[in-house]
């Protein structure tokens, strides 16, 4: 039998996106925010959110980064970087500038000290095979997002996995994505359209759709998914809201995912960071379209010991309540889910850090 | 998305002939010149004609045709960029309907119709001043 794992309590800055946005914080103050409302140790940032000319970063600059993360005892998880492949007017990138582009941001991660590099879906098997001599150069585990509308068990991600094993470069794994494995349609989102005038026969008819894909299941194909996408738009045109069309199609497919949450053991050894994805928290301090305390169960249960950031993502549309409230409760979830499930979720630093460096199969630095 | 948030109140100035605001990002990351698409720019419903668009970031002014093969300069998203355009205003102490169009490219989405684009909208009211 495994043994239980003990997930690393984190989050990502990208959960006070608003936050940030608004200049309310800048990164120093933003991560003095992390450290002393205690929703580390582990601590994830998207390189082109908060670090300004990345993934150019000057080394004196890395240097004080380094000294922040070390004087707030924080541990530094993942670096989300992108895979920019539309980035120019006329055609997509090709193998060669493709590889250089992810090199550049993975020698980034190295310098601000972060262990992963969290990659995405435009990587197809043979670009992650390139890249492994870049991640061992640098030390840096390469963890592909599985995303909605992806999910584990989709053919693209099923594709990834056989070439891992393949390889069998410790260095290569998978984010797994919460948004993949929802069961509802974020009821924050839905009151965000009503604040913005849809009507509740409108509303009603989203939700009724999305329990209709959930009980269909994950799309089996991008022609599905497509199809699934046009239903939500096409609802939005019935009901003369045209406007909402794209957002729903958008957060009906993309962010709240209709596969199943044991669809992750189709990767589970796989799994080298997690995006606790969620919306909200409800009036009984509780996840209400993502199953936080099946998916913690699910890991403590397949011995999962590396981090999961809390990825608050319903600042799209809540601009009524506080991220920093609704990380907090998340984090409460979590940490119930562990305890119940007979483990714990890791929350001292000292832990975390040693913790970690052996999950990634790398030497403690 | 963050279209709340595109246009900076206070920030119409005008030099008679010529208007401009600040605008930010609607966006959590910094994008690329390549991937500001468009924009448009209309003062009390007045459109300013396409040519007459300049946009301003780091301190350098581009036309949206510069703007498509440019991936040096980045919009980051702390910073404001500058929309001008051809529009007659005068510093008249009247509230003015500022209206700002905007199309992104996000270069990690490709879809089946190619890169995702968004098409935000941001509108506010405010005085002009001189610039």
């Amino acid at each position: 039998m495994t043994d239980l794992g003990s997930p690393i309590q984190g989050v990502t800055l990208y959960s006070f996106t608003r936050a940030s946005h608004a200049r309310e914080y800048d990164l120093e103050s933003l991560m003095r925010k992390v450290a002393a409302e205690g929703f580390g140790p582990g601590l994830e940032i998207i390189g082109f959110s908060s670090f300004r000319g990345f993934p150019t970063i000057d080394p004196a600059f890395a240097e004080e980064f380094r000294g922040l993360v070390s004087e707030l005892d924080l541990v530094t998880t993942s670096l989300a970087v992108n895979a920019d492949i539309g980035i120019y007017r006329d055609r997509l990138l090709n193998q060669d500038e493709l590889i250089a582009y992810m090199t550049r941001q993975i020698e980034a991660a190295a310098t601000l000290g972060f262990p992963i590099a969290r990659v995405q879906i435009s990587l197809t098997p043979d670009s992650m095979e390139q890249l492994v001599p870049v991640a061992e150069k640098h030390g840096v585990t390469l963890a592909l997002e599985v995303h909605a509308d992806q999910y584990a068990s989709h053919p693209r991600i099923l594709a990834l996995r056989d070439r891992y094993e393949k390889i069998g470069s410790p260095l290569l794994g998978f984010t797994m994505d919460w948004g993949a494995t929802t069961v509802g349609f974020a009821p924050s989102a839905i009151e965000a359209y009503r604040r913005r005038g849809a009507s509740e026969e409108l509303l009603t008819e989203v939700v009724d759709l999305w329990n209709t894909f959930y009980s269909q299941g994950p799309p089996a194909n991008q022609e599905v998914h497509g199809q699934r996408f046009g239903a939500f738009i096409g609802l939005a045109h019935k009901h003369g809201r045209p406007e909402f069309g794209i957002d729903f199609g958008i957060n009906g497919t993309g962010l709240f995912g209709p596969a199943r949450v044991n669809d992750w053991l189709e990767i589970m050894p796989w799994i080298r960071h997690v995006h606790g994805k969620f919306f909200g928290i409800d009036e009984n301090g509780e996840e209400p379209s993502v199953p936080v305390r099946d998916l913690i169960t699910l890991l403590v249960e397949n011995g999962y010991k590396g981090a999961v950031s809390s990825e608050y993502e319903g600042w799209h549309w809540n601009y009524w309540q506080s991220p920093f409230d609704i990380i907090r409760a998340e984090q409460a979830v979590q940490r119930s889910a562990a305890d119940a499930a007979g483990s714990r979720m890791i929350t001292d630093s000292a832990e975390a850090r040693a913790q970690l460096a052996t999950h990634l199969g790398q030497l403690q630095r | 998305m963050i279209a709340d948030r595109i246009i900076e109140q206070g920030t119409l100035t005008t030099t008679g002939t010529r208007a401009s605001v600040d605008v930010r990002i609607p966006w959590y990351r910094a994008l690329p010149g390549s991937c500001i698409a468009g924009a448009g720019l209309t003062i009390d419903g007045v459109a300013a004609p396409a040519e007459s668009l300049r946009w301003t970031m780091n301190g350098k002014e581009f036309t949206f045709e510069e703007l498509s093969t440019n991936v040096e300069e980045w919009w980051f998203p702390l910073d404001s960029a500058v929309l001008s355009g051809d529009i007659p205003l005068a510093v008249d102490g009247a509230e003015h309907e500022v209206g700002v169009d905007l199309v992104l490219y996000i270069p990690y989405i490709v879809t089946d119709h190619g890169v995702l684009h968004i098409e935000e909208r941001g509108r506010a009211t405010m005085k002009a001043v001189a610039a």
